[in-house]
């Protein structure tokens, strides 16, 4: 390379260093979004891994109503097993300090050291320790809401009575990375679930259980054994002690919401950078060309003084290539720590005990490959035009004559606008190239910002309305025994029940063609009023449900293709029953479906009216007091305060606001520096136009209105284009992020539009002010005399 | 000379180029009266550019002044320099530097608007500006549908707009032909003898030269010659 043009493209940068620096800044977010999301989502996914590994992650959990201990050494001796631990898990209740009862799990491990299968990371404390008074550990989400540190005393009650145990440590476990109790839980549920490891004599003493009796076995397979062969085979050893379920790995509850967090993340850490990336290659490629063409009378004169068509492509491409270069390394280097920044908040967020961040080199190479390519590519086609062009055609380039043409057109002479007014008009509607590169820049920005305000606003407005439109009561209660009306009776007539409302919920199977989905079915009354379905307009409760019909959730409908009218069978623990999907209802919960709950009842092998769950609605000041009673109801499994079921899922999503916290920033930033270029050059390339307008007396001031008063026009053109499509992109988003078991649904708040649209304008009307401020500083003398 | 309309008073020019200070003007004086055809003559880097810019207020001298009307111009700040320009002066450039998204008829109006003109008023005097520059039928033509020598009539047109006490045109035929600089020059020499409109034309023609009332030759930042011309040649007669 020629060291003149070396010199040349080193002058040229430093000539229009705001713009090439916005350029920089464009690819280095670009890659930075790549590598810390795609970086970040790996490290995770390693993380769980590991943590899944080191602590011997159950592969299956099998529950059983009672075994001896000794039924784990013939599981043991099985082909392809590689440890069982067996265990006594009793689902009980707590006394929060305040008296209130929450659901609590005891769990009994059969030695005092780590267990085979599921150990603990103790992240304070010690394992269980002798002493006189019962040892418990305590999970960590738990431990954290509350503060409960080693040495203090935890309240179970068992058999209705407070027993106080004293804490010994402080538990990390893989079955509770997300704290929910169940299949049924759709819900995280860390702040009304405590579980409780203690020595399994200890829980078979407090519970009044036999010596030597569990209830549950953990067990890990080899790798190299087939699953469903070694399965089976325990499965048959553990027929005569009543075998409850069997749990797989992929749909322990714990693991299933985190795969289905990891899926989602997964989507957005490809696709967001992946827009980003789109965004800032298409803005280089513009922004860039008009930087080069802005040169062409400099390209004619090198032509013209003998240098080949090569020597200038490889001159711009330098230039090219130098943003590339600059943007990569900046980018790598903002994206690593960035990956682990996210990585360790998740982490934390979850209480991973083993974070993994690791360093990425196909990711490094990827990024090199991104940016220079992005770059040259955006190089080359402006440069190559230029050096095509005969070296006279290039030099004798004049904006006046080469920009704008055509007689005034109709619109024009129909609007008969005052000068002040045409000006600016004219300038954006007759400039077409300069306005559409200009426009594509602000359509950009709608697109970045709109999309992730979009998601926040989803969700927040999908919160409020699960808990607030289609969740109408404020307490919960499951029970793991059939109730009868004598319950439903009873809580009625409690003090401070305003209504109560019976509800049987199972998990079920819906079986439809060679398609099956697991669900959990809802039976309800068709005129109950505390969970109301959000049903297309037209549809009423009362008529869709009852009569063997079904409602199904939109996303599952979706999912499953099936539309009102259709058949589909739902597989029970009682056995099969056809139904008539009826129609759909917007849910939080993708697996929801609903039926009458007499059809529900037809289905039950009861002959009498039951139910296994309970909406009640009551006085806020009898909150506590209901909950407690609902406790010491003979069968209750689970109650729930609406309040906390809201404030778990928000603690839950705080990683999804982290997410989308660096997601706006990232846009915002691109998002400036786009429209920072876009604005620049647009008033750099008129320099001697509007130097004329000053020589003829137009003040400073009257400048800065054109100017802004065209941005404005820009604005009002890419309004409704960068609106749309910033909302089009926003659904595949939500497309994307929408999982089997959660479906958000994109909605964007009338005030986000109106934020980001004046966002946007005043961004561009504060860009465009160093521009102006050149221009108003322009030596006159030289400015007008400038050809381009 | 008795109150001339412009003085300018030991005018120096330098400029900084790099470690190198160059002396464009190196203390001009000169007077020019109301209603004067001045040709500035010189070679390139004589000076004259920077004298037109400077009585323009365009640029700022190094030392010395320039009182136009009895007024040190020099002494003004940016708002008063923008008034001084768009009440007292019309400039004609090389590059005739029209406003391209503006029509002939809008350019002139654009003008008019500055001080104040309103919409119709303007309108109609830009077709009258344009009609003495012989471009009425093409008023409503924007700039890349005119000849080059049809656009620096426009900003003939442009410049008059306001009644200028003052006409600076630099290099005006610099970038036409010669039929179309004949007619330049004339609409030119037209506003000067009819409108009684003071004209200093910078040139490095010496073709020109003979139209003009004086004809100031400068040389290295100064004035090299003067010639009083009692009978300037007429338009038609210069050949270049």
């Amino acid at each position: 390379m020629n060291k003149l043009f070396m010199r040349k493209t080193l002058r040229d940068f430093r000539a229009s260093w705001a713009q090439s620096v916005a350029l920089m800044f464009i690819v280095a977010l670009g890659i930075a979004a790549y590598v810390a999301l795609v970086g970040s989502y790996r490290d995770l996914k390693s993380s769980y891994d590991r943590t899944y590994e080191t602590l011997h992650f159950a592969d299956a959990t099998f529950a059983v109503a009672e075994a001896p201990l000794a039924v784990a050494d013939e599981l043991r001796a099985l082909a392809g097993v590689t440890a069982v631990t067996p265990r006594l898990i009793r689902d009980t209740g707590y006394e929060l300090p305040d008296g209130e009862p929450i659901r609590a799990r005891l769990i009994g491990l059969p030695q005092t050291t780590q267990p085979d299968v599921n150990q603990l990371v103790i992240a304070e404390g010690q394992f269980f320790s002798d002493g006189a008074t019962p040892t418990s550990l305590v999970e960590a989400h738990f431990a954290d809401i509350y503060g409960i540190q080693p040495g203090d005393a935890v309240t179970p009650i068992i058999n209705g009575d407070s027993v106080p145990l004293r804490v010994a440590g402080i538990g990390i476990s893989p079955e509770y990375l997300i704290v929910s109790p169940s299949q049924q839980d759709m819900f995280p549920s860390a702040r009304t679930f405590a579980v409780l490891w203690l020595p399994l004599t200890t829980v078979q003493i407090l519970t009044g259980s036999n010596a030597d009796v569990v209830n549950e076995f953990t067990v890990l397979l080899d790798e190299t054994a087939v699953a469903d062969t070694v399965i089976r085979q325990i499965q048959e050893i553990l027929q005569p002690y009543e075998l409850e379920t069997t749990i797989l790995q992929t749909d322990q509850p714990s693991n299933a919401l985190l795969q289905q967090d990891v899926a989602g993340y997964k989507e957005l850490a490809n696709m967001m950078p992946a827009i980003i990336l789109l965004v800032a290659a298409i803005s280089v490629y513009v922004l860039l060309g008009r930087m080069v063409r802005a040169q062409q009378p400099q390209v004619g004169l090198m032509k013209a003084l003998g240098y080949g068509t090569s020597d200038v492509l490889r001159h711009y491409l330098l230039f090219a290539l130098v943003i590339g270069l600059v943007g990569l390394v900046l980018g790598v280097c903002g994206g690593i720590p960035l990956a682990r920044w996210v990585t360790s908040t998740y982490a934390q967020e979850l209480s991973i005990p083993f974070v993994q961040t690791q360093f990425y080199p196909d990711l490094v190479m990827q990024s090199v490959l991104i940016s220079l390519a992005l770059c040259l590519l955006a190089g080359y086609g402006p440069a190559r035009s230029a050096a095509r062009l005969a070296p006279a055609e290039a030099m004798r380039i004049d904006p006046a004559v080469a920009l704008v043409n055509g007689r005034q057109n109709f619109l024009e002479r129909m609007l008969p606008l005052p000068l002040e007014m045409r000006l600016p008009l004219r300038n954006v509607l007759r400039m077409r190239r300069r306005s559409l590169t200009t426009g594509l820049g602000i359509v950009f920005a709608f697109i970045l910002v709109l999309m992730v305000w979009a998601m926040f606003d989803s969700m927040s407005i999908f919160m409020d309305q699960n808990f607030e439109k289609v969740e109408r009561w404020d307490v919960t209660a499951v029970f793991d025994k059939p109730q009868n009306n004598a319950t439903l009776e009873l809580v009625r007539s409690w003090d401070g029940v305003i209504a109560a409302e019976p509800i049987i919920q199972l998990p079920v199977t819906l079986l439809t063609g060679d398609e099956r989905e697991d669900v959990l079915l809802t039976a309800v009354q068709p005129d109950q009023q505390m969970h109301a379905l959000q049903l297309p307009e037209g549809d009423t409760a009362t008529a869709v449900l009852g009569d063997n019909q079904i409602v199904l959730s939109q996303a599952l409908a979706e999912e499953l293709g099936l539309h009102a009218g259709d058949e589909i069978t739902v597989d029970t623990p009682f056995g099969k029953q056809a139904f008539t999907v009826s129609s759909t209802t917007k849910e939080l919960v993708s697996t929801a479906v609903y039926v009458s709950i007499d059809d529900a009842l037809a289905l039950s092998p009861f002959p009498m009216a039951i139910f296994n769950g309970l909406y009640l609605q009551v006085e806020p000041s009898a909150v506590s007091r209901i909950k407690a009673d609902l406790y010491h109801l003979p069968g209750t499994a689970s109650v729930a305060r609406k309040t906390d079921l809201y404030n778990d899922l928000l603690e839950m999503l705080n990683l999804f606001y982290t997410f989308m916290g660096v997601m706006f920033l990232f846009a915002l930033g691109m998002a400036f520096a786009l429209l920072f270029n876009a604005t620049t050059v647009n008033v750099l390339e008129r320099q001697r136009e509007l130097a004329t307008m000053r020589s003829i007396g137009t003040s400073n001031w009257q400048i800065a209105a054109q100017i802004t008063a065209e941005n404005v026009v820009l604005w009002l053109l890419c309004l409704v284009p960068g609106l749309l499509l910033g909302y089009a992109v926003a659904l595949q988003l939500g497309d994307a992020f929408s999982s089997e078991l959660f479906s958000l649904d994109i909605t964007i708040a009338p005030t986000s539009y109106v934020i980001t649209s004046l966002g946007i304008l005043l961004t561009m009307l504060l860009a465009a002010w160093p521009a102006i401020r050149r221009v108003n500083r322009l030596n006159l003398a030289e400015a007008t005399k400038v050809l381009v | 000379m008795n109150n001339p309309l412009i003085l300018c008073r030991d005018l120096t020019r330098q400029y900084k180029m790099g470690a190198v200070t160059v002396h464009a003007l190196r203390g001009l004086n000169l007077e020019i009266a109301t209603g004067e055809f001045i040709v500035l003559l010189g070679p390139s880097g004589s000076g004259k550019t920077t004298t037109l810019n400077l009585v323009g207020g365009l640029d700022r001298p190094t030392g010395g002044a320039v009182l136009v009307g009895g007024e040190d111009i020099t002494r003004y700040n940016e708002k008063q320099l923008t008034r001084y320009r768009r009440e007292q002066v019309g400039f004609v450039f090389q590059f005739f530097n029209l406003i391209p998204t503006l029509t002939a008829s809008e350019n002139v109006e654009f003008a008019l608007k500055l001080n104040g003109s309103n919409g119709r008023s303007a309108a109609s005097r830009a077709l009258e500006l344009l009609d003495i520059v012989g471009l009425r039928e093409r008023a409503n033509h924007f700039p890349a549908e005119l000849s080059g020598g049809e656009q620096q009539r426009v900003s003939i047109a442009r410049a008059l707009a306001n009644h200028p006490a003052l006409l600076l045109c630099d290099e005006p035929t610099g970038n036409l032909d010669v039929k179309t600089g004949h007619q330049v020059l004339q609409a030119i020499r037209d506003l000067n003898r009819e409108e009684g409109t003071t004209v200093i034309l910078v040139t490095h023609n010496t073709a020109i030269a003979p139209m003009a009332d004086r004809i100031v030759r400068l040389s290295d930042g100064q004035i090299d010659s003067i010639t009083v011309q009692d009978e300037p040649e007429l338009v038609a007669e210069l050949a270049w």
